[in-house]
């Protein structure tokens, strides 16, 4: 087992501090922070005029458009609020496989525990949810950044093994949080499409910003084998003997038509999608990814 | 079907090697742990009908590749329309070629041997660039293969020869190729003029010799080329008989020749003797087809041997036309007389005192083993039959060429020689005898003298004979039947059987008008044994006189010993070559005897183009090298990867890392 922030690199996080995870929509917090609030409050920053009604505080009518205009208006300020930011990682026994040391766990383990270091750096709360095979082990988002320890330690102590149990968790996430929050899934999604999709429109229904990251190892993008090879399943006991060569363009055809639906389902519920094939540094992956969020939120009207 | 090399199937069982290595390949997976066990389990449902259909296609197709190629190897021969169908060629054609003298015989302008060619050329040009074409010549049998079909004129193994044919021992030369390069179909195309002295129509040799070529796993088809023509007016001369006899102080030859014509009417044709290389010429007055014709050559003082030739004048065949001889020295012939009777042994001496009135050596019966009779050509025997060794020693001296006569021992034995043997001792009955009123006059010791004169047999009498049992060829007979000088050929010799004695109690032979001519003219035969030597067949020398140098002395220009006639000499020794006594005969077969000998073989002539195809067989290996081939590109094209260079990328799906990208 890793120490507590093994899965932390100092030289990336360096070279990742100056950029910030941002959520695409507003955000529900307790404390003021960088996010979008959907209420308006006392802020800096303008965001609308709108007619007085009555109970409304007075104390926040315009005096000067009424000296003009002769009309009561009120001017209203963007709230800004913190973010609390869900990281859900996939324990199940798939996420084992891998070329790289480890596997896809590991390479997801250093994703959100990158991730997690920059959220608390930026004041904002972040949780963990370990989804396995009969239970899931929560981490609920705190702000206090002794919290990444308690938050590095759930990540050491989990192990891929099992069946997944994404769709359960996911569910609850959605059911248990009914303040917006940033959802970030880390899984090869190796599930019934269906029900996964349903679990995105389920989070996206409760207002929650959901990314996902969708890790792959190379092996299972170009299946090349050229002897028979006895497959055996690492979510179950299940093992096949085949001739990979004779089954290898029905498995590619079957397997690209998967990554062609769970896109397809992640664009129509606004799921921000990102495929990572484990060999790919996982430095550019994040840093694509914070700069294409902030990017997106400072273009947003 | 047949296969040429059947052994090879006992491969077959290789074909389940393709199956094998695939069995062990399965077994030697190794465990691979997988995610994406969802698309794994879906794909192998979908694709496994059609990956098993493709997994069983190459199988049977290397199976079938390697099936094929055994039966490849095993050489199939396929019958039917089949067989005709892809092996429309022979894969060898035989050509025997009849190369004897009587080929030599013209026909319109050309002999019957270049007719014989003009046409096989034309037949086997076709066949050039398909089947293998190999010439069997008669003289030499010795298998030769042809490249091109229109060299065969050109061709030393088929210019013509003094040599007899012997289809028997050709045919059986074309059985042996065939078996020895494992031909497969084969035609064997004959060429001859169905001579009957040629093709041995009664040997037993034919019915083995077909019989091993029906048994032949590729079936062989057998082509006539008949050129038994009538021919143009035709005479052949041969040496019957050739001596030499004192004549006072000189020497002449008595020589016997046999002229044969294929015309009957009577002519008067000039005859050229060459002597010693001098020629003169004289004229036979020649009657029917068949002319024996006797001539006495004066040699005057000459002692020593020499050489000469009769020919006739041009005909249809040139090369019938002349009949060497060679004479020997002028030598002694003596007799041996074994006999323990002192009278009769002294009568029988002087009858067979030899020319220099030497009188014949006398010895008992019990000295014949160790007496010298390597210069003697006659042995007369009054003494009971011989036995063992002393048989033995009578059996080999005629073979070689010497004349036994036995007379009576007076009583009857057991022993037999040659096949006859002395039955019991007869007494006349009659006060005039046993008399002898037939007997042949034509050959032998009994015919008319030079002067056409008979021999006084008829007015001896005989008051006492011996009777000769055994079969046996009688040159002359009692008036009952009983034979009284009897024949019998051993090897190149004579033996006789006399039933009298020269004995007065006998008969009257000792009064000497019969028997001193008759003893004299047996000494003369067996005279052949001194010169036999001298004589030979063209195509039939031993292989010790092969082995020596031979030069022509008819002719200066350079004859080969094996193939020409003619006088050739070898250091002292002088030899005359013939063409076989058997060539002249003018007996031809017909077609359909020709035919019915070559019965369970399919036979048409040169000309017919068409056989039953139901008897054939033709080779088809062929088509399973092509078959093979085609298993193989099959094999190739299932195994080869559809569109695997280049795996369809998934959308989105970033690409491999470069090396420089890659993570730490």
């Amino acid at each position: 087992m890793a120490e507590s922030g093994a899965w932390l690199d100092s030289q990336v996080l360096n070279r990742l501090m100056h950029l910030t995870l941002m959520a695409r929509s507003p955000m529900e917090g307790s404390v003021s922070g960088l996010h979008k609030s959907p209420h308006r409050g006392s802020s800096v920053e303008f965001a609308e005029y709108r007619n007085y009604v009555p109970g409304d505080d007075i104390r926040r009518l315009d005096w000067r458009v009424f000296a003009r205009t002769d009309r009561f208006f009120l001017k209203e300020y963007e709230a800004e609020t913190n973010l609390r930011c869900y990281f859900v990682l996939d324990a199940s026994g798939s996420m084992r496989f891998g070329q790289s040391p480890g596997g896809k766990l590991s390479y997801a383990k250093r994703l959100i525990a990158t991730l997690a270091y920059i959220t608390a750096h930026q004041g904002d709360a972040s949780g963990l949810i370990c989804a396995m095979a009969k239970s899931a082990l929560e981490i609920p988002p705190r702000r206090n950044p002794a919290h990444l320890k308690v938050l590095f330690e759930a990540l050491d102590k989990t192990e891929a093994r099992g069946e997944t149990g994404l769709i359960t968790a996911l569910h609850d996430l959605a059911e248990r949080v009914r303040r917006r929050a940033l959802v970030v899934v880390v899984s090869d999604f190796f599930c019934d499409l269906e029900p996964l999709l349903n679990c995105f429109q389920h989070l996206r229904f409760q207002k929650h910003d959901l990314a996902i990251f969708h890790l792959l190892d190379r092996a299972e993008l170009d299946f090349q084998f050229d002897r028979p090879v006895r497959f055996v399943d690492l979510e179950s006991s299940l093992s096949i003997v085949t001739e990979p060569s004779s089954i290898r363009d029905e498995y590619l055809r079957q397997f690209h038509l998967f990554l062609e639906h769970l896109r397809g389902g992640c664009h129509e519920f606004g799921v921000d999608y990102r495929q990572v094939v484990t060999d790919q540094d996982y430095e550019r992956i994040l840093a694509d990814f914070l700069i294409e969020r902030a990017h997106l939120v400072a273009t947003s009207p | 079907m047949t296969f040429l090399q059947p052994f090879v199937l006992l491969g077959l069982p290789l074909v389940l090697v393709p199956v094998i290595i695939h069995l062990l390949n399965r077994l030697r997976h190794r465990p691979k742990p997988w995610a994406a066990m969802r698309f794994l389990l879906s794909a192998t449902r979908s694709a496994t009908s059609h990956a098993k259909l493709r997994q069983f296609l190459i199988l049977l197709c290397r199976v079938l590749a390697v099936a094929m190629l055994l039966l490849f190897l095993a050489r199939p021969l396929a019958g039917g329309w089949l067989g005709w169908a892809l092996s429309p060629a022979p894969d060898a054609i035989v050509l025997l070629l009849d190369r004897s003298a009587s080929m030599e015989t013209q026909t319109g302008g050309s002999t019957k041997r270049e007719q014989a060619l003009k046409l096989l050329a034309q037949a086997a040009r076709q066949y050039e660039e398909t089947s293998h074409i190999i010439l069997i010549d008669s003289a030499t049998r010795i298998p030769q293969e042809i490249a091109k079909a229109d060299s065969l004129a050109q061709l030393s193994l088929t210019r013509p020869t003094d040599t007899a044919a012997d289809l028997p021992a050709m045919l059986r030369a074309a059985f042996d190729w065939l078996v020895e390069n494992r031909a497969g179909t084969a035609e064997i195309w004959i060429a001859s003029d169905d001579q009957r002295s040629n093709w041995w129509p009664d040997d037993p040799r034919w019915k083995s010799v077909v019989a091993q070529l029906g048994g032949l796993s590729q079936k062989v088809r057998i082509r006539l080329l008949e050129l038994n023509q009538t021919t143009e007016a035709n005479a052949s001369i041969e040496i019957k008989e050739l001596a030499r006899r004192p004549r006072g102080v000189q020497g002449e030859l008595q020589v016997v020749l046999d002229i044969q014509r294929n015309r009957a009417t009577a002519a008067t044709v000039p005859v050229v003797l060459t002597l010693d290389g001098q020629r003169s010429e004289t004229e036979a007055a020649l009657e029917g087809e068949s002319y024996r014709w006797r001539r006495k050559i004066d040699l005057g003082a000459r002692r020593e041997g020499g050489w000469g030739g009769f020919s006739l004048p041009s005909d249809a065949n040139l090369r019938d036309n002349t009949a060497w001889f060679v004479y020997g020295a002028d030598i002694a012939l003596r007799a041996t007389v074994v006999s323990a009777e002192r009278e009769v042994a002294r009568d029988l001496q002087l009858a067979a005192a030899s020319h220099k009135a030497e009188p014949a050596q006398v010895i008992p019966a019990a000295e014949i083993t160790n007496a010298g009779l390597d210069d003697c050509s006659l042995l007369i025997w009054q003494a009971p039959l011989p036995e063992g060794a002393d048989a033995d020693r009578l059996q080999s001296f005629a073979s070689e060429g010497g004349v036994v006569i036995f007379f009576p021992p007076g009583q009857a034995g057991p022993r037999q020689f040659a096949g006859m043997g002395w039955g019991e001792p007869q007494n006349a009955e009659a006060q005039e005898g046993f008399r002898i009123l037939r007997w042949n006059e034509d050959e032998g010791p009994l015919a008319k003298s030079d002067e056409h004169l008979s021999l006084p047999l008829a007015q001896t009498t005989f008051a006492r004979r011996q009777a000769i049992v055994g079969p046996k060829n009688v040159l002359a007979a009692f008036e009952d039947g009983a034979a009284f000088l009897a024949r019998q050929n051993i090897g190149k010799g004579e033996v006789y059987f006399c039933a009298s004695l020269p004995q007065a109690d006998w008969s009257s032979l000792g009064e000497g008008p019969v028997l001193v001519p008759m003893l004299q003219r047996l000494l003369l035969a067996g005279g052949r044994r001194l010169q036999q030597a001298s004589f030979a067949a063209c195509g039939e020398l031993s292989s010790l006189d092969l082995a020596r140098q031979w030069v022509s002395v008819d002719s200066t220009r350079q004859k080969d010993i094996r193939f020409e006639a003619g006088v050739y000499r070898s250091g002292d020794r002088l030899l005359a070559v013939n063409r076989p006594l058997a060539e002249d005969e003018p007996d031809v077969m017909d077609s359909d005897e020709a035919r019915k000998l070559f019965v369970g073989l399919p036979v048409q002539t040169l000309e017919e183009r068409k056989f039953d195809v139901g008897q054939l067989q033709g080779e088809v290996w062929r088509v399973f090298v092509f078959a093979m081939l085609l298993f193989l590109i099959g094999e190739g094209i299932l195994i080869l990867p559809a569109r695997r260079t280049a795996p369809r990328p998934v959308r989105g799906a970033p690409s491999p890392p470069r090396r420089e990208e890659q993570p730490a």
